[in-house]
């Protein structure tokens, strides 16, 4: 096992009228363990096209019902570009240049007659260049991609 | 205007044969400017003891909070399972429109953007009837 934390900082000194100071720590474990840590991940920076809606992460059977955790930046540099994240055809919002987000995942590929749950993206306003890293439970390659 | 910022630290010793060390710090702006986002709920807590759906935000709710999130912009939403981890089997599932993000475990949060819109609320659904305590925050225009 390993050992992977998650940390959040979100500070403003002049949005409230007192200091807004949020800290919080997640150490990434499998599901139904008391602290065993995910163990595999995978990470990528790439650059999408406008205009077309691209899987970032296809549904597995493997990632289902467990802990799964997504990290997404939008590397871009120009306030106005943005690309929107969805789960299939459902949006969860628009991340834009310099933007991240990070949440767990939940892989239910039983729902992919229903819509399914690859995590998708599209790129608006110009190219986007992304980088997303997932720690996931369970990908034991069996069979070649092209058996 | 004003200035806040989101830091995210993602770091592990052995998970790979070098030390993985992610960092980033994005600062909360409303959509397409440098303009920092100058609207909050603040830092909420929620409690349910029920193991059915459950609603968060609700974005056709005719007041509160939730109307005034401008769909379509650069919203951000905060979330954190504040319940211990326990025996590691009680979780919440997140989802949005009823569709299932992922499972928030004893302990972890979320920071996600939120495009809202009509019907596309945020639910949450306990594992279990045990009492969930939720944090959450919504950073909006």
């Amino acid at each position: 096992m390993a050992t992977t934390t998650a940390t959040i900082t979100l500070s403003s000194a002049d949005l409230l009228s007192d200091n807004l100071s949020l800290s919080a720590t997640t150490t990434l474990n499998k599901g139904g363990t008391t602290g065993t840590g995910l163990d595999q991940f995978r990470m990528e920076r790439f650059k999408i096209a406008t205009g077309t809606q691209f899987d970032l992460i296809e549904a597995t059977t493997a990632a289902s019902e467990d802990a799964n955790y997504v990290y997404i930046c939008n590397k871009n540099t120009d306030a106005t570009h943005y690309v929107i994240i969805s789960i299939y055809d459902v949006v969860i919002g628009r991340l834009y240049a310099g933007d991240w987000m990070f949440m767990p995942w939940d892989s239910d590929v039983v729902a992919v007659g229903a819509g399914g749950s690859a995590i998708e993206v599209q790129a608006y306003v110009a190219e986007a260049e992304l980088e997303y890293c997932l720690f996931h439970n369970g990908e034991t390659k069996l069979t070649s991609d092209d058996s | 205007m004003a200035t806040t910022t989101a830091t995210i630290t993602l770091s592990s010793s052995d998970i790979t044969d070098n030390a993985l060390s992610i960092s980033n710090t994005a600062t909360l702006t409303t959509a397409g400017t440098d303009t920092g986002i100058t609207e909050t709920t603040g830092l909420a807590r929620v409690k349910t003891s029920s193991g059915s759906n459950t609603l968060l935000l609700d974005f056709g709710l005719t007041g509160g909070v939730a109307q005034d999130v401008t769909a379509d912009k650069s919203a951000k939403v905060y979330i954190k399972n504040v319940n211990d981890r326990g025996d590691g089997t009680k979780y919440v599932d997140i989802l949005i429109k009823t569709r299932e993000i992922g499972r928030l475990y004893g302990g972890d949060w979320m920071l996600i953007p939120y495009s809202g819109g009509s019907g596309e609320d945020i639910e949450y659904t306990a594992s279990d009837t045990t009492e969930t305590t939720l944090e959450y925050v919504v950073f909006y225009e």
